[in-house]
Formats: structure tokens, C-alpha cells, sequence
């Protein structure tokens, strides 16, 4: 989505969201290797299922991060209105499941998914945006 | 918001790039400006104005 964007921000922006995609897929592997081979209970049960949402929190820290660096504000404006479109996207979404999970027995949609479904929505956001003023 | 962006830049044989360089934004930023696409915001319509050494009201004009 930044990968036209060539200010210092984006570039601090993109190394920090490889780094939160990289502890994120750690974290995944050492939660599932842990629940495997120690089967966690209790209390020490959720503090290793959170590893993994650990990274996903610090990348969205990270994009509140970048807009206070940027200096471009029209490039700040871009990814505000892609990231509402996001929130907008995902939110209609879930919501519309949710009733059709409770009256039309839809499959359960896990919840792991919106996070991936955000940033979906935010890309495709970001292309309308960017072609209004193209 | 209309504005005179694109003849002050051709006096000076500046490309786009050129101005976005000088005021530290990107490319697509004057390009959406110039085409009155987006409006800048105070900080960058003074920046502007100080780099084209004119007045704000020179380079751009309420259409109300």
C-alpha cells in the first residue's frame, strides 16, 4: 500500500511492520510448539494464546506511529481515509456475519481473521482514494 | 480551490518533483494540489507562498 511512498517515515514504517510480521509468525510458531508440547492451562494458557496478538497490536501502535511522523499531509490524509474505509469495511462486515451466524446459521467466521480482512479493506480503500486524486 | 501553482512553477522551470522536493512532500501531494484535488493546510499554503515569495491570497483563490 506505501510502497510508492518514499519519505523517512514510510521507510522507519515498512522495516517496522516487517519486524511485527516477522515476531508475529515467531510468536504463532512458539504458541502452537508450547500448546503442543506443554498444553498450558488456566491463567498461563491466555498469556501464551496472546503471544501472537502481541505483534498484530504493536503494528497497529506502529501506523498511529507513522502518522505522527509524517510530514506529508497529504499522504497522512491518504492512509487516514484508507484506514476508515478499513474500520468502515470491517466493521460492516463482522456485523453482517454476526446476524447471519445468529438467525441463518452461517458457518462461524474466526475471529483471527478480521485483523487480516482490516488491512483488506484498507488496501482496497487506499486504491479508491488514490484514484480520486489521481 | 483554485490556485496558480502550475504558472509559478512554469516561470521558475520548475518540474513537480522540483517543488515537491523543495517543500519536503511528495510528488503526488503538488499534483493533487495543482489540480485542486486537495487543499493544503495553513503551515504548507504559508510555505508555499514563502517559496513563490508572494502572498497565499497570489497563488490561491476561494471559488465562493
Amino acid at each position: 500500500m506505501l510502497c510508492l511512498m518514499k519519505s523517512p517515515a514510510v521507510r522507519r514504517y515498512v522495516m517496522r511492520m516487517w519486524i511485527m510480521a516477522a515476531l508475529c509468525i515467531l510468536f504463532a510458531v512458539v504458541t502452537a510448539l508450547a500448546f503442543r508440547l506443554y498444553h498450558p492451562h488456566g491463567v498461563l494458557a491466555y498469556l501464551v494464546a496472546i503471544l501472537p496478538a502481541l505483534p498484530i497490536i504493536g503494528a497497529l501502535v506502529y501506523t498511529g506511529v507513522y502518522l505522527a511522523e509524517e510530514k506529508d499531509e497529504f499522504q497522512r490524509n491518504l492512509l487516514v481515509q484508507s484506514l476508515l474505509g478499513g474500520t468502515g469495511g470491517i466493521l460492516a462486515v463482522i456485523t453482517a456475519w454476526g446476524y447471519m451466524e445468529d438467525f441463518a446459521h452461517a458457518p462461524h467466521m474466526d475471529l483471527i481473521w478480521v485483523y487480516a480482512l482490516f488491512w483488506g479493506f484498507a488496501s482496497v480503500s487506499y486504491c479508491v482514494v488514490w484514484a480520486r486524486y489521481k | 480551490m483554485k490556485n496558480r501553482l502550475r504558472v509559478l512553477r512554469a516561470e521558475r522551470e520548475w518540474s513537480q518533483a522540483d517543488l515537491a522536493e523543495r517543500l519536503e512532500v511528495s510528488r503526488q501531494s503538488v499534483n493533487a494540489i495543482e489540480t485542486g484535488k486537495f487543499d493544503p493546510s495553513l503551515p504548507l499554503a504559508f510555505k508555499l507562498a514563502r517559496l513563490f515569495e508572494t502572498t497565499i491570497e497570489a497563488i490561491f483563490t476561494d471559488e465562493n
